[in-house]
C-alpha cells in the first residue's frame, strides 16, 4: 500500500569508470599514493642495476665486513662486495621471483574462482573443497617440503610459491564473479547467445579487475616475504643473489658476532620497505572497493555542533 | 544438542584434511624420483640390519599402493622411521623439539594477542585521529618486516642482555629446578618477543576491523539510543559481537606462527621443531623432514577445528 | 512550552572523499503531549536524519545546528554529553523493521532488562518480571524472553523493539519507518499496537515514514519533507484535501486508491535535488507543474496559510 515515488537514493558521488577507480583511490589516500611511489622508485632502481650499481656484483672491493664510509656508504659484506651493489643486484631477483610467483598463483587462482563462480554447482563445489585443503594446510611447511625435494633453483622456487598462494586470489575472485555474474547484462549477453567464454572476458574481467588487482598487489608481498624465508634457509637458489641470500649470508658468516650490522640491517629493511608498500596500495585499494566498514555508531569523536549565530526560528 | 550438524562437518573436515596431509606427504616423499628421497631405509651410520628392518617395515620393495597402505598402517602406531642424523626413531625426535617449541610459541602468541587485541580496539575506538593512524602504521610496519630478519634485529639489538642463542647455558652445572626454568625464561625471552612483535600487527589489523564493523552494525546504534553510555556498550555489546571474527581469523594466523616458529627457532637455535625442521633440510633427513610436516600439519588442522568450535560456542546464530 | 520542539535544526555530513551533505535545511516543528506528528517524504529528503537528530544520534562525520528543545530545555546544545541523559526516559525511539534492533548474541529479555537496569526503572527480578510484562503487552509470550532475536520472525522483532522502547516510560515515542520490510498483514499489526499503546500511554508520536496511508491513519498532523526541509505541515486532513504545495499534491494524487479500479497511478517524474551542492530558487522546481518565474529564483519560506503552513510562491499570489 505505498505510494508510487521515485527512489532516487541518497545522493552518491558520481560513479568513476572502473579503470578509474584504481588510480582515483591511490590519489585520494595518502598511504597507497606514498606505497606506490616507493615501489615503483625500487622497481626502477633495480630494473636499472646494471647500469647504475656502483660496483660490480663479484667485484671484491675491500676487506670481509669492511665498515661503511663514504665510497661504501653501506660496507662490505662477507666477501668484501659492496652492499648498495648487492641490494641493487638482490632487489632485482626478489622482485622477479616475487611477480613471477604472483603471476603463476594469479592464473592459477584466477582460473579455479573464474570457473567456480560462474558455472556454480558441482565445478563450484569441488573446486572450492580443493581449496579448501589447500587453505587448511600450513603453506610454509609445504613449501620447505617441497623446495627441499625438488631441488633449488629459480624456476623451481618460483612454482612452489606460486601454486601456494593461489587460494586467496581463487576466493576472492569467485566471490566477485559470482556477484557479477547475477548483473542484468550478464542475463542479457547469455539471452543473446553469448558464448561463456566471451562473456567472462567482456563482461565478468573488466568488473573484477579493480579487486583482482588489491590481491595481486598483497600477494606481491607475502610472495618476496616467502622468498626470503626459503633463501633463509638455504632453499634458495645457489647461483642468484636475492635479498633474502644476502641476509641468509650475513647469518651464516657470522655477521652478527662480528658486529657487521650493515650486512643485515638493509637488505632486511628493504625487504620490509618492499612488502610495507606493497601492503599500503592492497589496504588502500580493498578498503575503498570493499566498503564495508562504514562510519562507526560510536567512537571518540563526536558529532559537532555550530554555534547558534542568533537568528530567529525560520517559522513564520 | 544445538547444532549437531556444525560440529560433526567441522570435525569431519579436520579428518578429511589430515588424510589429505598425510596422503600428500606419501606422494611428495615417496614418489620423488630416484631413491634419495624416498628411500627410508638410507639411515646413515645404520647397521644392516636395522636398514633390513626398515625396509621390511614400511615395505620398501613393495608396490607404491602397498606402500601406501603399509605407511598408513606405521603411521597409526607412531611409526615415522628413523632419523638420518641420530639413528633415532623420528617421533622421539618431534616429541621431545615439540616439547620445547610449545612454551616459546605460547608465550610469544598470548602476548601478542594481548598485544594486538589492545592496540586493535584503540585504533577502532579512535577511528580517523593521529592516533589511529599511528597505530596502524606501526601494525603494518611490524607486519611487513621478514621474521628471521627482525629476530636479528632483536639480537643485535639486545646482545648483551639477552642471550642470543640456544635454550639452555650449558655452563650451569646441575641447576635446581627453580634455577632451569629461570634461565630458560631468560633464554626464551627474545625468540619469544620476535614471535609476539610478528603476529601483534597483524592482530592489530584484524581486531581493528573486527571492532569497526561491529561498531557500524544496528544495534549498536539501539544502544546508544538506550542511553547507555559508550564504555558499556563496548564492554557488552560491541567487544563481545567482535570475538566472533577474531577468534576465526586468530585460527587463520596459525599458518603464519608455524612459519614465524621455522624461522625464529633458526635464527636463535631453539631446540624445536622449527630448528628441527631447518636441520632437516640442511642435512637431508627426509624422515625427520616427513615427520615434521606431518606434526605441523596436525596442530595447524587441529586449532583450526578447535577455532571453528569456539566460534560455535559463542555465536548463537549457528543451528542446524 | 511545547514538550518537543525542533528549531531551525540544520545537519551536514562530511562526505568520504571531500565535499559536504547538506541533508537537513532548517527544520522546525513543535510537538504537544499525546500528538501524533507524521514526517513523510521520499528516501533521502532528510526525515531520518531529522529523526535522529532529535536523539542526537548522529555519526561523528555530522555537524548540526540549531536547537532541540525538550520541555523547554535545549538538549543538543552540550552535544552528546547533554543529550544522553534524555535517551529512552524521555524520547524513545523504534528503528526500521529491516533494522537489527537486538544484539544477535544475547537474548531479547536481557537487553529490555538492560534499558530498565541502566535507567534505574528495576532491577534483578522486578527488571526481569516487568520485561514479561512488556512483551505481553505488546502480544509477545512472557517466556519468549530467554530466546535470540534471530528466533523470532520480523513481526515479533519489530513488537519487542517497541516494548523495550516503552520500557521507561518515554514521553514521546519515535518511529522511523516501523513498518517497513515487514509483510501487509503484520504492517497492519504493528499500526494497531502502535495507534493502541500511545493512546493508552498517552503518547507523543514522531513517526517517520514515506508511506501516506500510514501517516493518514495513525497520525494526526503531518510534515512533509523535501531536499532536507519542510515543504508543508498541517493537519492530515487538510493536506490530502486542500493542499498548499505542489509536491503534496501530487504525493497524495500518486497514492493509488484501492477502491479506484483501474484508474493510472500517477507517479512524480524527475528526482529530487542533490544535497551536497547549494540550492538556487525552489528546490522542487524542476518537478513542479505550476513553476514560474520566482520559483527559479527565491527559496520559498514555510508560511501559514489557512491553518497549515507552506513553503511555496503559488501561495502569495492572489486568487
Amino acid at each position: 500500500m505505498s505510494v508510487a515515488l521515485q527512489e532516487p537514493g541518497l545522493v552518491e558521488a558520481p560513479r568513476p569508470a572502473r579503470r578509474r577507480a584504481v588510480w582515483q583511490v591511490v590519489r585520494r589516500r595518502p598511504s597507497a599514493a606514498i606505497g606506490l611511489t616507493v615501489l615503483v622508485t625500487i622497481i626502477l632502481v633495480a630494473l636499472l642495476a646494471p647500469l647504475i650499481a656502483p660496483y660490480g656484483l663479484h667485484d671484491e672491493v675491500g676487506p670481509v665486513f669492511g665498515h661503511p664510509s663514504w665510497s661504501h656508504p653501506l660496507g662490505l659484506d662477507d666477501g668484501g662486495i659492496d652492499m648498495v651493489t648487492l641490494l641493487m643486484w638482490g632487489a632485482r631477483i626478489s622482485l622477479v621471483v616475487g611477480f613471477a610467483a604472483t603471476l603463476v598463483s594469479m592464473l592459477v587462482g584466477g582460473a579455479v574462482g573464474v570457473l567456480a563462480g560462474y558455472f556454480g554447482r558441482w565445478v563450484d563445489v569441488v573446486l572450492m573443497r580443493i581449496t579448501d585443503y589447500f587453505i587448511a594446510i600450513p603453506d610454509v611447511p609445504l613449501m620447505i617440503v617441497v623446495a627441499a625435494i625438488w631441488g633449488p633453483s629459480l624456476f623451481h622456487i618460483v612454482m612452489v610459491i606460486g601454486l601456494l598462494l593461489w587460494t586467496s586470489t581463487a576466493r576472492v575472485i569467485r566471490a566477485q564473479v559470482k556477484s557479477v555474474r547475477e548483473r542484468v547484462y550478464v542475463q542479457r549477453a547469455r539471452s543473446i547467445g553469448a558464448g561463456h567464454l566471451r562473456i567472462i572476458f567482456r563482461h565478468v574481467l573488466p568488473q573484477i579487475a579493480p579487486l583482482l588487482i588489491a590481491n595481486t598487489v598483497l600477494t606481491i608481498a607475502v610472495a618476496i616475504f616467502d622468498e626470503t624465508a626459503l633463501s633463509f634457509l638455504g632453499l634458495g637458489d645457489p647461483s642468484r643473489i636475492s635479498l633474502g641470500k644476502v641476509i641468509q649470508n650475513a647469518f651464516q658468516r657470522t655477521a652478527v658476532s662480528s658486529g657487521a650490522w650493515w650486512a643485515i640491517v638493509p637488505p632486511g629493511a628493504l625487504v620490509a620497505i618492499l612488502i610495507l608498500s606493497c601492503s599500503l596500495i592492497g589496504q588502500a585499494l580493498e578498503d575503498a572497493l570493499n566498503p564495508r566498514l562504514r562510519v562507526a555508531h560510536l567512537g571518540a569523536r563526536r558529532f559537532r555542533l555550530r554555534p547558534l549565530v542568533g537568528r530567529g526560528s525560520e517559522a513564520v | 544438542m544445538r547444532g549437531a550438524d556444525y560440529v560433526i562437518k567441522r570435525t569431519g573436515f579436520a579428518v578429511v584434511t589430515v588424510l589429505v596431509a598425510v596422503t600428500l606427504n606419501f606422494l611428495l616423499f615417496r614418489l620423488a624420483p630416484g631413491s634419495a628421497v624416498s628411500n627410508l631405509s638410507r639411515v646413515p651410520h645404520a647397521t644392516q640390519e636395522t636398514r633390513l628392518a626398515l625396509k621390511r617395515q614400511f615395505g620398501l620393495d613393495k608396490s607404491k599402493p602397498e606402500q601406501y597402505v603399509i605407511y598408513l598402517r606405521e603411521l597409526v602406531h607412531g611409526n615415522l622411521g628413523i632419523s638420518f642424523q641420530n639413528s633415532q626413531p623420528v617421533w622421539k625426535n618431534l616429541k621431545s623439539d615439540l616439547a620445547n617449541t610449545i612454551p616459546m610459541v605460547l608465550l610469544g602468541t598470548v602476548f601478542s594477542i594481548v598485544l594486538g587485541t589492545l592496540t586493535g580496539v584503540i585504533a577502532a575506538w579512535r577511528r580517523g585521529t593521529a592516533v589511529e593512524h599511528a597505530t596502524v602504521t606501526t601494525a603494518l610496519a611490524f607486519y611487513s618486516m621478514p621474521t628471521h630478519w627482525l629476530a636479528l634485529m632483536l639480537v643485535i639489538l639486545f646482545a648483551g642482555w639477552f642471550p642470543s642463542g640456544g635454550m639452555v647455558n650449558d655452563f650451569l652445572i646441575d641447576p635446581t629446578w627453580f634455577q632451569h626454568i629461570k634461565d630458560v625464561l631468560y633464554h626464551m625471552t627474545l625468540p619469544a618477543l620476535t614471535l609476539a612483535l610478528v603476529l601483534y600487527g597483524q592482530y592489530t589489523l584484524i581486531v581493528r576491523s573486527a571492532m569497526l564493523e561491529t561498531l557500524g552494525e544496528d544495534y549498536i546504534l539501539t544502544a546508544r539510543a538506550k542511553g547507555l553510555r559508550p564504555w558499556t556498550i563496548v564492554r557488552r555489546h560491541a567487544l563481545r559481537n567482535a570475538l566472533l571474527p577474531i577468534s576465526t581469523l586468530i585460527a587463520l594466523s596459525l599458518g603464519y606462527i608455524v612459519a614465524g616458529a621455522i624461522l625464529i627457532e633458526t635464527v636463535f637455535s631453539w631446540p624445536g621443531i622449527g630448528r628441527g625442521v631447518y636441520e632437516a633440510v640442511i642435512a637431508r633427513d627426509y624422515p625427520m623432514l616427513q615427520g615434521a610436516f606431518l606434526v605441523l600439519t596436525l596442530s595447524v588442522v587441529f586449532f583450526n577445528l578447535v577455532a571453528d568450535l569456539i566460534y560455535f560456542k559463542l555465536d548463537p546464530r549457528i543451528t542446524s | 512550552m511545547s514538550l518537543l520542539e525542533a528549531r531551525g535544526l540544520e545537519v551536514w555530513f562530511d562526505l568520504e572523499g571531500g565535499g559536504v551533505l547538506h541533508a537537513v535545511q532548517g527544520v522546525s516543528f513543535a510537538l504537544e503531549p499525546g500528538e501524533r506528528l507524521g514526517l513523510v517524504g521520499e528516501s533521502g529528503c532528510g526525515k531520518t536524519t531529522t529523526a535522529l537528530a532529535l536523539l542526537g544520534l548522529l555519526p561523528p562525520n555530522a555537524e548540526v545546528a540549531g536547537e532541540v528543545l525538550f520541555r523547554g530545555e535545549d538538549v543538543l546544545r552540550g552535544g552528546e554529553e547533554s543529550v544522553r541523559p534524555h535517551r529512552w526516559t524521555d524520547v524513545a525511539m523504534v528503528f526500521q523493521g529491516a533494522m537489527n534492533s537486538f544484539n544477535p548474541v544475547r537474548n531479547v529479555g536481557a537487553q529490555i532488562v538492560e534499558a530498565l537496569e541502566f535507567h534505574g526503572v528495576a532491577q534483578g527480578a522486578a527488571a526481569r518480571a516487568r520485561t514479561g510484562r512488556l512483551l505481553e503487552s505488546v502480544g509477545i509470550p512472557a517466556d519468549r524472553a530467554r530466546r535470540f532475536p534471530h528466533e523470532f520472525s520480523g513481526g515479533m522483532r519489530q513488537r519487542a523493539a517497541i516494548a523495550m522502547a516503552l520500557a521507561c516510560e518515554p514521553s514521546v515515542l519515535v518511529a522511523d519507518e516501523p513498518t517497513t520490510a515487514l509483510d501487509v498483514m503484520v504492517q497492519a499489526q504493528i499500526l494497531e499496537l502502535l495507534d493502541a499503546l500511545c493512546r493508552d500511554f498517552g503518547l507523543a508520536l514522531v513517526l517517520v515514514t514515506h508511506d501516506l496511508p500510514v501517516v493518514a491513519q495513525l497520525c494526526d498532523r503531518a510534515a512533509v519533507m523535501y531536499a532536507g526541509e519542510i515543504v508543508e505541515e498541517g493537519p492530515v486532513e487538510r493536506l490530502y484535501h486542500s493542499p498548499r504545495h505542489p509536491y503534496t499534491r501530487l504525493l497524495f494524487a500518486a497514492t493509488p486508491d484501492l477502491s479506484d479500479d483501474g484508474a493510472p497511478v500517477a507517479s512524480i517524474p524527475g528526482a529530487p535535488p542533490r544535497l551536497d551542492r547549494p540550492l538556487v530558487g525552489c528546490p522542487f522546481r524542476p518537478r513542479c507543474d505550476r513553476a514560474f518565474g520566482r520559483c527559479a529564483e527565491e527559496r520559498p519560506l514555510l508560511r501559514r496559510v489557512d491553518g497549515s503552513r507552506a513553503a511555496c510562491h503559488l501561495n502569495d499570489v492572489p486568487g
